[in-house]
């Protein structure tokens, strides 16, 4: 067993100042730990234009490795650019998910692009820094994992890792546009690639993690971590509609496996809910974890799907 | 080789057509019966909720001598897709071909975007009741945008040589505007993939495979492959990127390359195997081209003027 001992809210981007593309929102964290401080990548947006619609960018925040409350810097621009008129990525980058390839850094993202019928769609991207992950660079301007059959849009969510020497990508797919209230809800499972080479991916067109609160549950962030021989999964989960509230919002879910494929689902084993109140008192979501100096973490978001901002919680017991 | 025009051999505005179309008979895709022809085409109805247009594809019989229908197609061929999916608003064009004792068909699915006017992808949907209706095997594409390929990825042509599927298809390259004011335009260029079930397919992602006549904001649509004396030879369309509408000079006209080994294609149009007649039916453009054989002989279906609102001709090849 073992439970998550919060810490408080980390960052806050509504406390940085001269950004005009970073005035709300740090979503989905991901970790990338340095000698002296731990980067920790986030997507955000400025505000909203005049017909209320946002773009978004992903930036990233160095917290300083002997105490993750001090912030040394944020990331003066985006890590990367928005596409070109027409491509996948028009209108957003996000999440991103970052790892090491030798020398390079490599970043997975979902770019956004904004539809008629339904609001949006997206697909993953991919693109590489060569200045230690301040700036990235796409490998080229279309989506790397794109629709298919059983995947027919919204890919979204990328978490990359690699397990002896191949490539995984965790992520989601769209499984249907339902109609709520007059407007288009996506419901989304998670699923997953493989990749000898991080470029090519076969597809395992399997939905992972079984649907619990209802079939039409979305699920998102699927953020594997390897410990004690076996790999653990937190992701997110919400109801398919009236999701923007606490009874139907956003809770971490756990599913772990032996094998990276077959995934058995133990929520109650998550070790982390919503708080009583404060920032994370109606939502908790888009968990990540993390290693550093022999302790394990995890990053999330709180209320509004990270609005203000996300925390750490510190793991209490053994990931087994 | 030469083609001899032998007229335009259907007029949608002249036909009783399913889902409530009444004009366009755009890319023509012939599938040889026992005794008759069936030539699929794309129609259009108008969307009530904004008056834009959804293409349908219908399809009409015809005798073995091609001038004579024997009846259009009255039920829906292929419903559109679901909400959200990449073939919601419009399937234009649909390739089929023969495989076992199916029909396949490779449709262009069509999806509206806010920036830009449109996105497309190849969806798979298969006939098991001798082309009557197509069934998709997914709600999503077989062939999307990827890395090097970054938009409007559509107009699939497959056909099967040896243990491999093949598709040449076309891919976006850019959107881009003649003018800061303009409604943005498109650039789009013939790519190749390869299969072995003719649903996982892997592309030669990004390269060019028709070089490029009017410099690089050439378009490239509808590529047909067909053997001809043991050299295969392509026949598609090509363009000027922007003003191709209304100026004749800049719109559609038939391309040709031909290739021994389906990698290098040697592009040859300088002077056209088929080209506009004055005050005829394709007197201003000359697009979606489809080769077949039929009775010994090859011919090419093709639309005219105004990317075939009124229909599609037909001509033969002279050896």
């Amino acid at each position: 067993m073992f439970q998550w001992n919060k810490l408080g809210k980390v960052f806050s981007p509504q406390l940085v100042e001269g950004r005009s593309w970073l005035k709300e929102f740090a979503q989905a964290p991901s970790a990338l730990v340095f000698d002296d401080f731990v980067r920790i990548y986030f997507s955000c947006r400025p505000l909203a234009d005049g017909n209320a619609q946002y773009v978004s960018y992903s930036a990233f925040v160095d917290l300083d490795r002997a105490d993750l409350f001090k912030i040394k810097r944020v990331s003066e621009q985006p890590i990367l650019s928005l596409g070109n008129l027409g491509e996948f990525d028009e209108f957003g980058t996000y999440p991103v998910s970052v790892i090491r390839d030798g020398e390079e850094l490599r970043a997975y993202y979902a770019g956004w692009t904004r539809c008629e019928s339904v609001p949006f769609n997206v697909a993953i991207g991919v693109a590489t820094s060569r200045d230690g992950g301040e700036t990235f660079t796409r490998l080229g301007n279309g989506p790397v994992l794109s629709y298919s059959p059983d995947e027919p849009y919204v890919l979204s969510g990328p978490k990359i890792r690699r397990y002896d020497g191949n490539w995984y990508l965790w992520y989601i797919a769209g499984r249907k546009w339902k109609l709520v209230d007059g407007r288009a809800e996506p419901v989304y499972k998670i699923r997953m690639a493989s990749s000898s080479d991080g470029i090519r991916w076969t597809k395992l067109n399997k939905d992972l993690i079984e649907s619990r609160i209802e079939e039409d549950e979305a699920q998102a962030c699927p953020d594997v971590f390897h410990a004690n021989g076996r790999y653990h999964m937190f992701f997110c989960y919400r109801y398919s509609s009236h999701y923007r509230s606490k009874e139907k919002g956003y809770r971490i879910g756990y599913a772990s496996s032996s094998n990276l494929i077959d995934w058995v689902r133990d929520d109650a084993k998550a070790g982390i809910d919503v708080s009583k109140d404060g920032w994370d008192a109606e939502m908790v979501s888009y968990p990540h974890v993390f290693e550093l100096d022999s302790k394990t973490y995890l990053a999330y978001l709180g209320n509004q799907v990270g609005r203000h901002g996300f925390g750490l919680a510190v793991l209490d017991g053994r990931l087994d | 080789m030469k083609w001899i025009k032998l007229g335009k051999i259907f007029d949608p505005t002249q036909h009783r057509m399913p889902n409530e179309c009444v004009q366009f008979a755009q890319s023509p895709q012939a599938l040889v019966f026992d005794g008759y022809v069936r030539i699929y085409f794309s129609t259009r109805s108008v969307d009530l909720s904004n008056g834009k247009f959804l293409s349908h594809i219908a399809f009409v019989d015809m005798r073995d001598n091609l001038s004579e229908v024997i009846r259009v197609s009255d039920k829906t061929v292929i419903p559109l897709g679901g909400l959200g999916c990449f073939d919601e608003h419009g399937i234009f064009p649909m390739s089929v071909m023969r495989h076992g004792d199916f029909i396949y068909g490779y449709t262009c699915g069509w999806n509206r975007r806010v920036s830009v006017s449109v996105d497309t992808a190849i969806g798979l949907a298969i006939s098991r009741d001798n082309g009557l209706t197509f069934q998709r095997i997914g709600d999503g594409p077989v062939l999307a945008a990827s890395l090097h390929e970054p938009c409007l990825v559509g107009d699939g042509f497959v056909k099967v040589i040896g243990d491999l599927f093949h598709m040449w298809y076309i891919f976006g390259t850019r959107w881009h505007r003649s003018s800061p004011d303009a409604i943005p335009d498109r650039t789009y260029k013939i790519g190749h993939a390869t299969s072995f079930d003719g649903i996982n397919w892997v592309k030669e992602e990004g390269r060019m495979i028709i070089g490029d006549r009017l410099g690089t904001d050439e378009s490239q649509a509808l590529p047909t492959v067909i053997e001809i004396d043991g050299r295969h030879h392509m026949f598609f369309c090509f363009r000027q990127s922007f003003d191709f509408r209304r100026n004749k000079d800049r719109g559609y006209r038939i391309g040709h390359a031909w290739s021994d080994d389906l990698v290098n294609w040697t592009r040859d149009d300088e002077n056209p195997l088929l080209d506009v007649t004055p005050g005829d039916w394709d007197s201003d453009m000359l697009c979606y081209p489809n080769a077949f054989e039929h009775d010994g002989k090859v011919y090419l279906l093709y639309n005219g003027n105004e990317f075939g609102r009124f229909g599609f001709g037909l001509a033969v090849l002279e050896q």
